[in-house]
C-alpha cells in the first residue's frame, strides 16, 4: 500500500468540494488513484477526468502534475507520498 | 468560395469592390493569410520602409472562411498592418459579433489606405459602402463612440457593430489598440494608432446577408459533431465558467505569473491568488458571438460588496477581463483588490490601449524607482510635478496611462510604443542604460506570464513575427507536457514535452507556428483549438471544415504546407525591413536573471535559448548564420515570386 495526495483546484475542487484528500492505493498506478477518484466522484467527474475513450486521463484544458512539476499519465507509477495536483489547464488570453 | 474585398483610399474618397478569385484560398486559406497577402502586395507599389503613421501605411480588416458560417467557431476577425511600435509586421485579433457581420454586409476584407482630411467613419451596409464624418465622435473613448454610432444609424437592418479607436488611437499612441463593439481588443501591436493616423475613428457595420458555403450538408454535419463533442466535454464546461481566469490558479501553483515587472512568478495579496476571487465575476455569463459554441465570455456588474475598494466602482459594469488583462495588473503592476482589477481591463479598453505593452511601460519605470535609480529631478522631468510611483497604487497607475495615453509629457512621449522603446529613449536621454528592466523580446512587449522555464515559449518571444508573442506559437505541448502530441508530431519522440532539454523546442515553435497560422487564417478562436475535444489538429479537424465552406480538399500535410508558406510570407515581410538572427532575441532578464519562485525555480533562458533557436532555423529550412530565408526553401512552398522581391532587397540567404 502506498500513501497519494491528491490536490483539486477550481472545477475539480467544484466536484470534489475539498481542496485535498489522500488515497491509500494497492497499485502505485496513476490508473489506480484515477479509478478511485472517478468511483468516488461519480460521471461528471469522469468527464471531466478521463477522456472521451474513458481508457486515457483527458488531455484537453487539463493538468496533472507531481510535485516535481511533472505531468503524469495514466500509465505512469506513483511513489510512497506523492502529491498530485489536478489542474484546468489553459494559456494566454 | 465567394469573396469581396473593399479598398478604400481615405485620401481620395475613392471605394472600389474586388472580387477576389478562388486561388487566393486555395495559396492563403483566408483571414490573416489573405491579410499578409494584401499588405504584401501593396508594400511593392509603396515605400516598406514608410514611417507606420504615414498615409503609405495600410491597415486591413478581414475574416475567415469559417465566419458566419454556423461553424460554432469561427468568431475571429484580423487586422494587419505595419506596427507603429515595434516597426515590422503587425496585426491582431479579436472575436465577437462585428467579424461576421462584415461578412452579412457583404464584405470579407476591408484594406484601408491614405489619410482622410478629417476624422471619419467607414459604414457598411448590405454591400454598399460609404466614407462618413466623425467629428463629432472625435475625443469620445470605444464605449462612448460604439454607443454614438449605435444611436445615430439604428437598428434596421441589424444591430450596428463596430471597431474603434479611442483617446490612444486619436493621439497615435504606438501601442493604441482597436476595439470591436466597445469590449474585444485587437491589442497588439498598434493598430489603433495606424487608424488614429488615417484619421479613421471607426468602422460602423449593419447587415441581412448570408453567407455561401460550398457544402451546406457537410458544414451542418460537421457543426453538429463538433456541438456535440463540446457539450459532453467536461473541461470544456469548466473554460465556459472561469474562461482563460482559469489560468489564475494554476499560475499560482506552477509560478507563471510576471509579478512586478517579472521580478517574480507570483501573484502576492491573499484572495487575488486563489480561484476565489474568479468567481466573484460569476455574476452573468454571455455569449461572445452568435457563431461560438464553447461562449466563455461573462460580465461583471459592480455592487460595492466585493472588495475593499469595490466601493469606488459601484455600477460600473463590464466583460470579466481575460486572464493577461488580470496577470498585467494583479502581476506586473502589483493591483491586489479584485475591483481595481476589474477596473483596470474596462479603463484601457475605454482608451482603446493594449494592456500587455501599457503595464510592461508602467512597471519599468516603477521598477527603476524601487531600485532608487530616479532622481527628485528626473521624476519632475519625466512627469513635469512629483509623482509617487508606488507599486499597486491604482491613482499613480490610473496617472501613468493618462500620461501616456495623451502623451502629455515627457514619459508619455518616451514611452508611448511601448516598454523597449521607452527604456532605449530613456537611456539614451539620460546616457544611464536602463535595459536590465526592459522585458521584451524583438522589441515587443512581454505578454505577462512567466516564460523562462519553457524553452518553447522563449524562442517564440524572439521569432515571432510580430513581436514578443505568445499566440503565434503557443507553446502548449512544453507547458502543458503533452507527451501525447510530441510523440504524434515527432515520430514517437517525447523531448518536445520535455521541459529540462532544449531537443525539438525549435521544432516544436515551427510545428506550431505552421498550425496557429492555419488557426487564424480559418478565421477558428485559439481556444477552440486548445480545447478542441475533436483533436487538436488544426490541419485536420478544422481542415474538415474549411473543405465544406470553401470547396477546396486538402490533406492535412497539405494544409501544414499552406501554414507554413503563411508563416513564411510574415517573415518575408520583416526580412524586407532588414531583421536578421540579431533581432530574434529577448531581453536580458529572460537570458540571465534565475526565476526564484514556482515550481521551476532557478531557470534562464540562456542555458538553451541559441540552440533552440539554431534549430528553429534548420526545421524552417533557414540560414543559421543570418536567419534568413531561401530560395529553395521558398520556391518549394510555392512562394519562388516572395523570393525574387527579397533578393532584390538583399534579403534572402545565399543557400
Amino acid at each position: 500500500m502506498i500513501t497519494i495526495h491528491a490536490q483539486y483546484q477550481s472545477r475539480f475542487r467544484e466536484i470534489t468540494r475539498v481542496p485535498a484528500e489522500t488515497f491509500e492505493l494497492e497499485h502505485p498506478l496513476v490508473s489506480e488513484l484515477a479509478a478511485r477518484i472517478t468511483g468516488k466522484y461519480g460521471p461528471t467527474m469522469h468527464a471531466l477526468l478521463m477522456d472521451s475513450d474513458g481508457e486515457n486521463l483527458n488531455t484537453r484544458g487539463t493538468l496533472y502534475l507531481n510535485s516535481r512539476g511533472e505531468r503524469v499519465y495514466i500509465e505512469d507509477p506513483l511513489h510512497d507520498g506523492d502529491t498530485i495536483y489536478f489542474m484546468v489547464g489553459i494559456a494566454g488570453g | 468560395m465567394q469573396s469581396r474585398l473593399l479598398h478604400v483610399n481615405l485620401t481620395t474618397g475613392e471605394l472600389r469592390v474586388e472580387e477576389l478569385p478562388h486561388a487566393l484560398f486555395e495559396r492563403w486559406i483566408g483571414g490573416s493569410g489573405i491579410n499578409n497577402w494584401i499588405m504584401w502586395e501593396h508594400f511593392l507599389k509603396h515605400d516598406i520602409h514608410c514611417d507606420p503613421r504615414s498615409p503609405d501605411n495600410i491597415f486591413v480588416f478581414g475574416v475567415g472562411p469559417l465566419a458566419g458560417t454556423g461553424s460554432g467557431s469561427g468568431i475571429k476577425g484580423r487586422i494587419t498592418f505595419k506596427s507603429p511600435c515595434y516597426g515590422i509586421f503587425g496585426d491582431s485579433a479579436a472575436g465577437g459579433k462585428f467579424p461576421y457581420m462584415v461578412r452579412f454586409a457583404g464584405f470579407d476584407h476591408i484594406a484601408i489606405t491614405g489619410k482622410a482630411p478629417r476624422p471619419v467613419y467607414l459604414y457598411l451596409c448590405d454591400g454598399y459602402a460609404d466614407i462618413r464624418d466623425a467629428t463629432h465622435l472625435w475625443g469620445k473613448n470605444t464605449a462612448e463612440t460604439h454607443t454614438g454610432l449605435n444611436t445615430e444609424l439604428g437598428d434596421y437592418p441589424s444591430h450596428v457593430h463596430t471597431l474603434t479607436i479611442g483617446q490612444a488611437g486619436e493621439h497615435q499612441v504606438g501601442i493604441a489598440a482597436v476595439v470591436s463593439d466597445a469590449s474585444r481588443i485587437h491589442a497588439r501591436g498598434g493598430g489603433g494608432c495606424v487608424m488614429g493616423s488615417k484619421n479613421l475613428k471607426a468602422i460602423a457595420v449593419q447587415g441581412s446577408g448570408g453567407v455561401r458555403v460550398a457544402n451546406p450538408a457537410g458544414m451542418l454535419k460537421w457543426s453538429r459533431e463538433f456541438r456535440a463533442s463540446i457539450d459532453k466535454n467536461e473541461a470544456i464546461y469548466g473554460f465556459k465558467r472561469r474562461g482563460t481566469l482559469g489560468a489564475v490558479e494554476m499560475y499560482q501553483h506552477i509560478g507563471s505569473h510576471f509579478w512586478r515587472n517579472n521580478q517574480g512568478n507570483m501573484f502576492r495579496g491573499d484572495e487575488i491568488r486563489s480561484d476565489n476571487w474568479v468567481k466573484k465575476f460569476h455574476k452573468y455569463s454571455e455569449v461572445c458571438s452568435a457563431d461560438c459554441f464553447i461562449a466563455c465570455d461573462g460580465r461583471y456588474k459592480i455592487d460595492g460588496s466585493e472588495s475593499e475598494k469595490a466601493k469606488k466602482y459601484v455600477g460600473e459594469t463590464f466583460r470579466r477581463p481575460e486572464y493577461l488583462t488580470t496577470g498585467s495588473a494583479a502581476g506586473a503592476l502589483d493591483i491586489r483588490d479584485w475591483a481595481e482589477v476589474a477596473h483596470w481591463g474596462k479603463v484601457t479598453n475605454d482608451y482603446g490601449i493594449d494592456n500587455q505593452d501599457l503595464s510592461c511601460a508602467i512597471s519599468f519605470i516603477m521598477e527603476v524607482h524601487q531600485h532608487g535609480l530616479l532622481s527628485e529631478r528626473d521624476i519632475g522631468e519625466l512627469f513635469g510635478h512629483a509623482q509617487s510611483l508606488e507599486w499597486g497604487n491604482m491613482e499613480d497607475i490610473e496617472t501613468l496611462m493618462a500620461d501616456i495615453v495623451f502623451r502629455r509629457n515627457l514619459f508619455g512621449e518616451l514611452f508611448h510604443d511601448g516598454p523597449y522603446w521607452g527604456a532605449l529613449r530613456y537611456s539614451q536621454r539620460t546616457g544611464r542604460n536602463f535595459m536590465k528592466y526592459s522585458i521584451y523580446g524583438k522589441g515587443g512587449a512581454s505578454f505577462t506570464e512567466e516564460m523562462r522555464p519553457f524553452p518553447t515559449w522563449m524562442n517564440n518571444m524572439a521569432v515571432a513575427s510580430r513581436g514578443a508573442d505568445h499566440l503565434k506559437g503557443i507553446g502548449l505541448i512544453e507547458k502543458f507536457q503533452r507527451r501525447d502530441l510530441s510523440k504524434r508530431y515527432f515520430n514517437g519522440r517525447l523531448e518536445a514535452a520535455d521541459l529540462s532539454t532544449p531537443v525539438l523546442k525549435g521544432a516544436c515553435t515551427a510545428l506550431v507556428e505552421n498550425q496557429v497560422a492555419l488557426i487564424n487564417s480559418y478565421g477558428v478562436c485559439l481556444f477552440h483549438w486548445m480545447l478542441d475535444p475533436a483533436g487538436y489538429a488544426p490541419e485536420e479537424h478544422y481542415g474538415r471544415a474549411f473543405a465544406a465552406v470553401t470547396g477546396i480538399d486538402r490533406t492535412p500535410a497539405e494544409l501544414m504546407r499552406d501554414g507554413e508558406r503563411i508563416c513564411n510570407l510574415e517573415k518575408a515581410f520583416n526580412s524586407r525591413l532588414g531583421l536578421r538572427r540579431e533581432h530574434d532575441t529577448i531581453c536580458e532578464r529572460w537570458m540571465f536573471e534565475p526565476t526564484t519562485e514556482g515550481m521551476y525555480p532557478g531557470r534562464v533562458a540562456a542555458d538553451m535559448f541559441e540552440t533552440v533557436l539554431d534549430e528553429y532555423y534548420e526545421w524552417r529550412g533557414w540560414e543559421r548564420e543570418s536567419g534568413l530565408q531561401t530560395a529553395s526553401r521558398l520556391e518549394s512552398l510555392g512562394l519562388g515570386d516572395v523570393a525574387e522581391v527579397l533578393a532584390a532587397d538583399g534579403a534572402l540567404a545565399r543557400g
